[in-house]
């Protein structure tokens, strides 16, 4: 090997993918070349590094779309609405607001209607209402009228 | 196109959906390029699957799919950091013995060690399609010579040239981003 070893023998060292003759002939000349042993050390670090970046698994909805697009009998997004998963919480939230909406409305009902004021005006409105009980018995009133008819006729006469 | 039985197409992202995504990342640089190269190519794959060779591992056929499609797009749309595999030069202002190993190997070595994944993905996405696919395969993937050929459907001969060609090109991009403080060009 004349020069510095071959760049593409030196990747494919690093890879491993030299056969067995090309691979010694590489390794004999590394021990005595500073420079292509410099050169690949530096192809090294460059594959640690690329080969160090994070992976880019692939995203839960595009997983989820492409289900839908070529599973037989996939549904659309909308029928995972019917699926239990999805009704169990909601139904769940939705009981938890109604009780909290409504212990919220019957505080404020307490607080916003006085109970005093409600009983002085029963009170008031039941001693309006009284009438006399004799008035309320009809033939009493009957008699009443008709003693008012007499006395009138008599007036006119 | 025919659907699929939910449990086998359960098995077929299981065993190839991560890394078609990452392969698709990889290569467009990007997470919406890469959610279409990844839908397109199951789409061609299923409609296409009488051609499958069984045989043959699925990940496999399915990354020679993605890359053909991110190489028809890359012509199609003439992708800015995409050159001609004739082009005498691979990087622009330079020629093949500007990139080849710096006399100073300690300084270039030495900024290696200093390295970035992130300036390093940067210097990835500068390279031509074929060397970034050849590169993306061998380091990121770690698939076999033998492998990357079949997915890119060359002799493995010009991979073993894609694959150094590509490293020069990554560690040029990459002293070329240092000296430019890692900003995109």
């Amino acid at each position: 090997m004349n020069g510095h070893a071959d760049g593409p023998d030196l990747s494919a060292y690093l890879d491993g993918a030299l056969a067995p003759e090309p691979r010694a002939r590489v390794e004999l000349h590394m021990a005595s070349c500073a420079d292509c042993r410099a050169e690949l050390d530096s192809l090294r670090h460059l594959k640690l590094a690329l080969s160090a970046a994070p992976r880019r698994n692939m995203p839960a909805d595009l997983a989820l779309a492409l289900e839908r697009r070529f599973v037989t009998g996939a549904q659309p997004w909308y029928a995972a609405l019917s699926r239990k998963r999805v009704w169990v919480p909601a139904g769940a939230l939705a009981v938890a607001a109604m009780t909290v909406s409504l212990w919220l409305r019957s505080a404020a009902t307490i607080e916003e209607i006085p109970l005093e004021p409600l009983l002085a005006a029963h009170a008031r409105y039941s001693a309006e209402a009284l009438v006399p009980e004799d008035n309320l018995v009809a033939s009493n009133y009957s008699d009443q009228l008709s003693d008012l008819s007499d006395a009138s006729e008599s007036d006119l006469q | 196109m025919d659907r699929m039985e939910p449990q086998a197409f359960a098995d077929l992202l299981r065993q190839a959906g991560d890394k078609a995504y990452n392969f698709a990342y990889r290569l467009a640089g990007n997470e919406q390029d890469a959610r279409d190269l990844v839908q397109e190519a199951f789409a061609r794959a299923l409609e296409h699957a009488g051609s499958y060779d069984p045989s043959r591992a699925f990940d496999s056929w399915l990354l020679k799919i993605l890359h053909n499609i991110f190489l028809d797009g890359a012509r199609r749309l003439a992708y800015r950091r995409t050159v001609s595999l004739d082009a005498p030069a691979p990087v622009e202002d330079s020629s093949w013995e500007d990139i080849l190993p710096a006399k100073d190997i300690s300084a270039a070595d030495e900024l290696i060690r200093r390295e970035s994944i992130d300036m390093v993905q940067l210097a990835l996405e500068r390279l031509p399609a074929h060397y970034k696919a050849a590169v993306v395969l061998c380091d990121v993937e770690g698939l076999s010579y033998d492998d990357i050929a079949r997915i890119m459907d060359v002799p493995v001969g010009t991979i073993r040239s894609r694959i150094h060609q590509g490293r020069l090109l990554a560690r040029k991009a990459y002293e070329e981003l240092e000296r430019s403080g890692g900003r995109r060009q």
